[in-house]
């Protein structure tokens, strides 16, 4: 069994050396390079969005009123779900024990925390004032004022700044017993040193590893129930409210599945070709994919059933309301943005009942794809389509995104990008120590 | 040679903006000692070595001042102003205490009274003034928007000689010779344009000048064709029980439609449960406010208005459609039925053909106006005319296109234009003169029912302004003229000398002169009127109106009235043709496309507006866009309609031919939906229906369970304010929406941000139509903060920048707000407007200096709205306090309550039952918008109840 995470070729060595390698030979690689120099040509996009937005406002965006949220809202929701997967990943499948996320949890986790670094910005970028953001938390202060608490934007910040913590703990603790290999293993006096500190002194000793096991099993169990509580507060965020198309109860778990969804995807999308070309099917193997696709398809299903819920909740309530709103979601002003996320989310993801396709990487890393543009534009859907018509037709307007709305989104996917590279070329994207075990157990089958 | 210091250049520069200012600048570059200035590091002084002797003493002096100034210039900006006190303290001015002044407004040649609110000195705001007949205490839009011209920094600032800066000295050096001139030939060569002005004291003015030079001639005139002196008809409205308008808009465009309107709102308001309603019958071309209020309106073009009226009177129905015949009927009907109390009022931009048919209903009207600029421009043209003094007017923008009035005006010699703004008239002068604004001057006017008012200033001429009666002074030869005394001289006739002081003490002080006798104003010249198109069946045709908001072209630079949505088409910044769905339908054209209309001879290009409502065969254009040299505000906005009409048919032309061009021009509209889907939301019911049913409106509503708290009752001695909005009132004339810009100060945003949909305005006029497109049924329904008891806009609120005080009022903390904008999303009713950008005027603009200083300027990134003005609310409470009282009801009156004509909005303390808000509020009709949401307004409706046949 363990051989389908696992080639039988690989030794404790190899994996040391095929992982660490990684960071260690290939340092003059064009496709890198010129990747990097791609992903922060976009960063610097996202830059130079940044210093326009502090010296203008908010208003070189194309939000309005009545849609006082546009891209920054979908981009945070849209960010937040990517990071979804590599927690559900690494730590929900940990508890359950499951051994195919070995290969993949590190490379997910890095996905998580990147995706979260892109999602944090949002929320304090949209401010109309964002040099006052720190008012959302809770601080002793002479006005005697705290947040309000009855507001889902400040259980939000909670759930974020948690979700954030948690992450980055859990993403460093099972990098340590890595660093220190990366230690043993670089023959530079520099890097030994800050890989020395990077990873605390770490022995390898049995003592360690009890105490690291502990703790890696209590921060997965910690990080388990945030990809509950995230997304449920990112669903109630709009659920809370009286906007048609998003006072609905089904909200936080569609938000939670959808998060799934869009988490599984994005690591599809990123692992296939990583895989490639690093060449590390040995580890990241075909069953691997074949698990995510699954995983992809079963989460698809839970979102269609969410869409049925809501028009089917439209229908009942007898609300006019909702029903206007359900209508013109599909027929409007924004019928095609409902169209492709219909294609993307809902049609194109049956191909997953196929064999073929779920054994055909490319397939399924262009299905993947897809969903990925379709969970974003199913966001849009979500924040403009219900804003832009609510209750006074005299208010009624469309939204589009500016310039600048679509720089700042475009630049935050080099922000990530960046991190990407910067993380592959850097660290171990798979886990050492974990395939190292994962070889033990085989040897010992 | 001497240097130019610092100030010198600047007193150089003074009061020369844009294209001028560069101008001077390469003048003055080519003077050696500015060419010095330039090229000087140092003030001259500062870095020459002394010619004296430099003594160790002076020496060590300098560098110890260097020093000690080096550290100065680190110290945080100092303000530019210099703060001195007063050295003896003005009578009556108290910081925070405002002080008002009674005056009035001259509009159309009509005085309209008004009170000037001052804040240390500041005009900023303008209320009503109840003691004038044609105000009662109301203004209009266009009324509250006046103080903003005021402040305008494009204003003229100084004399203008061929469009280079002078001075009034060398305007007077160039007057006296003029006017020995005239002495010799009588003033045969003059010529004086001034805009119809019944003001007695203009009026003596030009009795004067006209004995001074008898050859003289004196022309009125004005695009609105206004003439001052021709006798208007009054109506009592308020006893009419049938009104019929035949394309006359008495609600908003006549000089006492803001009577009219009161009048007319005391017939429709449901009061005590009953209503006993007036009825309106509204036969008219294009969609007016007036038509919006009708029981029966029936769009027709001027051939079938003409059709319908005859058939009225020859008592068949034969050459109607069904429409017209069904009408027809009912008019006849009611007409036989309310013979002693019916009113029949007729445009007076109608056809002659109507107002002679429309005569025979009953109606009265003024003998159409003479033209009386064709003969000033054929005397131009043809040299007799040498000198010409343009009072006021802009002709050779506003003319008709035929008269070519900028060629004719460059054939005078001396040329001399009086005006608030450099335009396009005073580019074409010789001399251009600042006009001080009426703000600034003293004059006098008359009513539109003859009551005189007299003009005072609310503040001394901000820039080197002087007004009409000072210009005309100095052609009677005081080169020294004092406004105050002229006016003065005019009253002093009316009253024995001992009686004088105190009467016009008086008189200043209310507003309307009572005991004093006003001059007879003097008969205007007569010349040839225009001849009337012939009306004929399936011609397409051309009315010109008067923009709703920007007059005609006057108001061109007053940004508020700018972003003013247009009442029926909520346009703001731009015009545009408007012409009825079916015909768009037919000629293939949807809104915003670009047309080239051509009549006259003439052509313009305009993009279209699709008007339901709007008569077949009849495409109406609003005058007073396309200016060129408005202002920074103006400038360019819409298309010149002028450009089109014709001094012979000023109101309507016929055959109008329009070709598609294939362009578009974006227009930004506040509204973009106008139909209510069927949604619940302005309530109308027959008079018949609200006899059976009072409670009609809200009959249907069952309450529904909430998760949130009750308001608890506040005890004695606690206000729970509310406020009531009348719709069956209500005409929709956008008085409330400028008054609360004025109030609140709400920045303006330009055409770009409205296109998305980023409006400020705090109080909203949302109009719909109902029905078929081509007949529908025209509503408005004013929208503020509703202040909601459950208020879903605070509970979302993450940093509680929104919160509830315990009057009820739902209150803004703008210093708190994060800019979240989840409030906006929650609310319901949309009420909430956001700073995308940095909106307000900034702190060194002329504008801020109008700023109402008891209410925060919102900065960027901050959440803004109604808030019942709190400021009105905390300045009631401070005057009962100091009295040991409560605040009594109709204390706090908020600023759009208090503009509005009609009474529509009510304000006050629900809690007291004898209250009138809380009268208001038990009448059947009363009901909340989105009641379903069970958001528990505070702001309420009266349902609407019209009385058709």
């Amino acid at each position: 069994m363990i051989d389908r995470v696992i080639s039988p070729e690989e030794t404790y060595d190899s994996v040391n050396e095929r992982i660490s390698a990684i960071v260690f030979k290939r340092q003059r690689s064009w496709g890198w390079l010129i990747g990097f120099a791609l992903a922060f040509l976009l960063l610097s996009v996202l830059v130079g969005s940044l210093f326009w937005l502090f010296f203008r406002g908010v208003g070189i965006w194309g939000i309005n009123i009545p849609v006082a949220w546009g891209f920054a809202i979908i981009n945070y929701v849209w960010w937040i779900e990517i990071a979804q997967g590599g927690t559900f990943i690494s730590a929900v499948l940990l508890l359950f024990h499951q051994q195919w996320r070995t290969s993949v949890n590190r490379f997910t986790e890095a996905v998580t925390l990147f995706a979260l670094a892109c999602a944090g910005l949002f929320p304090v970028l949209h401010l109309g004032r964002p040099q006052y953001a720190f008012y959302l938390m809770p601080y002793p202060n002479t006005l005697g004022l705290w947040p309000q608490f009855i507001s889902p934007l400040v259980w939000d910040f909670f759930a974020v700044v948690t979700y954030g913590s948690v992450s980055i703990l859990f993403w460093y603790m099972g990098l340590v017993p890595d660093l220190a290999t990366l230690r043993d293993r670089t023959d530079r006096k520099y890097l030994r040193r800050l890989y020395s500190i990077m990873s605390f002194g770490w022995r390898n000793s049995a003592r360690h590893w009890n105490h690291y096991e502990t703790t890696y099993k209590v921060i997965a169990a910690l990080a388990a129930p945030l990809v509950i509580s995230v997304h449920s507060i990112v669903g109630l965020d709009f659920a809370y409210t009286i906007v048609p198309g998003w006072h609905s109860t089904i909200f936080p778990p569609f938000f939670v599945v959808g998060a799934i969804f869009s988490g599984f995807a994005m690591v599809l999308t990123l692992v296939i070709p990583v895989r490639a070309i690093y060449r590390l099917h040995n580890v990241i193997t075909d069953n691997h994919l074949r698990n995510m696709a699954k995983m992809l398809l079963a989460m698809g299903m839970f979102v269609l059933f969410g869409h049925f819920s809501e028009l089917f909740m439209a229908w009942f309530s007898g609300d006019i309301y909702d029903q206007y709103h359900a209508t013109h979601e599909a027929l409007g002003t924004y019928a095609p943005v409902f169209w492709i996320t219909f294609v993307c989310n809902i049609v194109l993801i049956q191909l997953l009942w196929f064999k073929y396709v779920r054994h055909s990487p490319v397939i399924l890393f262009l299905v993947a794809g897809a969903v990925n543009v379709g969970m974003w534009t199913e966001r849009y859907l979500n924040v403009v389509g219900s804003l832009h018509r609510d209750y006074l037709p005299s208010s009624w307007a469309i939204y589009h995104g500016s310039f600048w709305d679509w720089s700042t989104f475009i630049g935050s996917m080099g922000l990530f990008l960046t991190l990407l590279f910067l993380f592959v070329r850097f660290l171990p994207l798979v886990s050492i120590s974990e395939v190292r075990r994962l070889v033990y157990e085989r040897d010992i089958e | 040679m001497n240097a130019l210091s610092k100030t010198e250049v600047r007193a150089e520069l003074d009061g020369k903006s844009g294209p001028q200012f560069w101008r001077s600048l390469d003048e003055l570059a080519d003077r050696p000692e500015f060419r010095e200035f330039l090229e000087r590091e140092f003030p001259a002084g500062a870095s020459e070595w002394p010619n004296d002797q430099l003594s160790r003493r002076h020496f060590l002096g300098l560098l110890g001042a260097t020093l000690a100034l080096a550290g100065v210039t680190g110290c945080t900006r100092a303000p530019a102003d210099k703060i001195v006190p007063y050295v003896k303290q003005p009578e009556n001015v108290v910081p925070g205490q405002p002080l008002y002044y009674a005056t009035a407004m001259p509009l159309h040649g009509r005085g309209r009274g008004i009170l000037v609110k001052t804040e240390m000195g500041r005009p900023i705001k303008i209320e009503g003034n109840p003691a004038h007949p044609d105000s009662l205490g109301a203004t209009d839009a266009i009324t509250q928007a006046a103080v903003l011209s005021l402040w305008d920094p494009d204003r003229s600032l100084a004399p203008y000689l061929h469009n280079r800066i002078s001075s009034w000295p060398a305007f007077q050096a160039e007057l006296l010779a003029v006017l020995q001139k005239m002495d010799a030939d009588g003033g045969a060569s003059t010529r004086i344009l001034a805009e119809p002005d019944l003001s007695p004291t203009l009026a003596r003015q030009r009795q004067a000048l006209l004995a001074k030079y008898p050859r003289l001639r004196w022309h009125e005139w004005s695009p609105a064709g206004a003439t001052a002196s021709a006798p208007k008809p009054d109506y009592d409205l308020g006893k009419a029980d049938l009104i019929v308008a035949i394309g006359s808009d008495f609600l908003s465009e006549l000089p006492g439609s803001l009577r009219y309107t009161r009048q007319f709102a005391v017939r429709r308001r449901v009061l005590n449960g009953k209503a006993n309603p007036n009825r309106l019958y509204v036969l008219e071309s294009t969609p007016t406010l007036t038509g919006a209020m009708a029981d029966e309106r029936l769009p027709a073009a001027p051939d079938r208005i003409a059709a319908v009226l005859h058939s009225l009177g020859a008592m068949t129905t034969e050459n109607l459609n069904a429409a017209e015949k069904q009408f027809a009927e009912k008019l006849r009907a009611d007409l036989a039925q309310f013979t002693g109390s019916k009113i029949v009022i007729v445009g007076a931009s109608e056809p002659p053909e109507v107002q002679t048919l429309a005569a025979t209903l009953g109606a009265r009207f003024p003998a159409a106006p003479p033209d009386q600029l064709t003969d000033l421009a054929r005397n131009l043209q043809s040299g007799n005319v040498k000198q010409l003094f343009i009072l006021g007017a802009n002709p050779v923008y506003a003319a008709p296109f035929d008269l070519k009035f900028r060629e004719a005006v460059a054939k005078a010699t001396f040329a001399v234009h009086l005006a608030l703004y450099r335009d396009e008239t005073s580019a074409c002068c010789r001399w251009h003169l600042p006009q001080a604004h009426f703000l600034e001057t003293w004059s006098d006017i008359l009513a539109s029912d003859g009551t005189p008012s007299i003009l005072q200033p609310a503040i001394s001429p901000l820039y080197s302004g002087r007004s009409e009666h000072e210009l005309l002074a100095m052609m009677l030869g005081d080169f020294q003229p004092d406004g105050y005394e002229i006016v003065r001289e005019t009253w002093r006739a009316g009253a024995p000398n001992d009686d004088f002081e105190p009467l016009w003490r008086e008189s200043t002080h209310d507003g309307v002169v009572r005991k004093l006798s006003a001059p007879a104003a003097g008969a205007a010249l007569v010349a040839n009127a225009p001849t009337a198109p012939r009306l004929e069946a399936n011609q397409t045709y051309l009315l010109f109106r008067l923009d709703p908001t920007i007059g005609d072209g006057r108001w061109s630079n007053n940004g508020w009235l700018q972003e003013l949505p247009k009442p029926l088409t909520k346009l703001t910044w731009d015009n545009a043709a408007l012409i009825a769905p079916a015909m768009a339908d037919r000629l293939g054209l949807t809104n915003g496309d670009v047309v080239e209309l051509r009549c006259n001879g003439a052509t313009v290009e305009a993009p279209i507006w699709i008007l339901p409502g709007q008569a077949d065969r009849c495409v109406t254009i609003h005058l007073g866009y396309g200016r060129s040299q408005a202002g920074s505000v103006g400038n360019g906005c819409g298309f010149d309609a002028y450009q089109l009409r014709h001094s012979t048919t000023p109101w309507l032309a016929v055959g109008l031919e329009i070709k598609k061009t294939g362009r578009r021009r974006e227009l930004a509209t506040t509204q973009h939906h106008h139909s209510m889907e069927g949604r619940d939301i302005i309530r109308v019911a027959s008079a018949a229906t609200f006899r059976g049913k009072p409670n009609f409106a809200s009959a249907s509503l069952t309450s529904k369970a909430s998760l949130l708290p009750e308001t608890p009752p506040l005890g004695p001695g606690r206000y729970a304010w509310g406020m009531t909005v009348d719709l069956g009132t209500c005409t929709g004339c956008n008085a409330c929406i400028s008054a609360c810009q004025a109030e609140n100060n709400i920045p303006i945003v330009g055409k770009r941000q409205v296109l998305m949909n980023r409006e400020m305005h705090w109080i909203r006029i949302d109009r719909y139509f109902e029905g078929s497109a081509d007949t529908p049924r025209i509503l408005h329904m004013p929208v503020l903060c509703m202040q909601c008891e459950k208020a879903p806009c605070e509970i979302v609120c993450p940093v509680a920048a929104t919160v509830h005080d315990d009057e009820g009022l739902n209150a803004m903390v703008y210093n708190r707000c994060v800019g979240t904008r989840f409030c906006s999303n929650n609310c319901p009713y949309k009420v909430r407007r956001f700073n995308f950008l940095e909106y307000s005027a900034p702190a060194g603009s002329a504008f801020a200096q109008r700023q109402n200083p008891n209410v925060t300027v919102r900065r960027r990134g901050v959440m803004e709205k109604c808030t019942y003005c709190l400021q009105r609310i905390t300045a009631a409470r401070i005057a009962s306090d100091l009295q040991s009282r409560a605040i009594r009801d109709g204390e706090i009156v908020t600023a759009c309550q208090q503009a509005c004509p009609a009474e529509a909005i009510v304000f006050g303390d629900i809690q007291d039952r004898r209250s009138r808000v809380s009268q208001r509020k038990s009448e059947p009709v009363n009901y909340s918008l989105l009641d379903e949401l069970n958001t528990k307004p505070r702001t309420t409706y009266l349902a609407r109840v019209t009385n058709p046949a």
